[in-house]
């Protein structure tokens, strides 16, 4: 069995940082995660292709930060990989990272959706 | 009492709401900003936030770049520096707190961890606070003037301000003056009351 996509203790934490009568902490988070988080899949994409691993680095360290913040582990995991790799300046073998991301992005994005519906 | 301001630097936005939710829970005034520059902004202005909470990696200035510019302004009271950082080896901790950073919390941020190192930085700042102004001692007795005007000794002071205790004894000096004396004339009193003692 696959593990969850977002870690469930995460998730609690965060949602109770909510004041009472403030408006929805977690769903706040989790907003941002999907509107945020893209746009840097994408630079970090665009960096790889051209083959800069210092853009890469930079975009995948900023990754590694907002999917430790709500629990994805899986997508922290992969996010780690391409930090490390960034910093060697070792950008081969990488295709198969980067498509891991994206699927981890998209189990991740289920979930939040599952959530904040 | 107004809440005490922090300020939240992270370019990273859903870190920088994690960790703005945690210190707004905890009743602290939070401000934001979304990179170095913009944080220096608000750090140089008059009247800055108390405590700021630094992301290590941001675009333009980077965390301990900011913590040293606020320690070359060389202010009085200068603004507590926390660093977030995913690094945490002790080398990179150390250029940290070299650069002038208080403390640092590693990311993701803990609740617990975070407010409770946000916390001992609030009092520390407090004590220096009520430290730093310019004391009123009496030249003889060495009782303090309080802001209640009213003169308070000297421990009371001390103890209320900053939790010190005070244990009391005598320095060398004090001994040969004050309390040698003393001791000798005890010493005399005993002396003659047994001689008057053994007469018939």
């Amino acid at each position: 069995m696959t593990p969850p996509a977002l870690d469930s203790i995460v998730i609690a934490g965060l949602r109770q940082l909510q004041p009472p009568g403030e408006p929805d902490v977690l769903k706040e988070v989790l907003q941002l995660f999907l509107d945020d988080v893209p746009v840097r899949i994408e630079r970090l994409r665009a960096a790889w292709q051209a083959g800069n691993a210092v853009e890469m680095q930079r975009a995948a360290h900023s990754l590694k930060g907002s999917a430790g913040n709500i629990g994805a582990n899986d997508l922290l995991a992969v996010c780690k990989v391409l930090d490390e790799q960034g910093k060697s300046g070792d950008l081969a073998n990488l295709p198969g990272v980067v498509a891991s991301l994206d699927a981890e992005f998209a189990r991740v994005e289920a979930e939040i959706q599952r959530l904040i519906a | 009492m107004a809440p005490v301001r922090v300020l939240v630097a992270d370019d990273e936005p859903v870190s920088r709401t994690v960790v703005g939710a945690m210190l707004k829970k905890a009743g602290y005034q939070v401000t934001f900003a979304s990179d170095g520059e913009q944080a220096w902004q608000q750090l140089a202005a008059p009247n800055p936030p108390a405590i700021a909470l630094l992301d290590w990696e941001m675009p333009g200035m980077a965390g301990p770049e900011v913590a040293e510019r606020i320690r070359a302004r060389g202010e009085q009271t200068p603004t507590y520096v926390i660093l977030l950082t995913s690094r945490d080896s002790s080398a990179d901790i150390v250029t940290g707190l070299k650069a002038g950073a208080n403390d640092y919390v590693t990311k993701p941020a803990n609740e617990d961890e975070l407010i409770a190192r946000v916390r001992s930085l609030e009092e520390a700042l407090a004590n220096v606070k009520a430290l730093q102004t310019l004391l009123p001692m009496c030249a003889y007795c060495k009782a303090i003037r309080n802001d209640q005007n009213y003169w308070e000794k000297v421990e009371t002071y001390f103890h209320d301000r900053s939790g010190v205790s005070f244990s009391h004894g005598y320095c060398p000096n004090c001994y040969d003056r004050f309390v040698k004396p003393q001791l000798d004339a005890l010493e005399d009193v005993t002396q003659a009351q047994r001689q008057q003692k053994g007469r018939p």
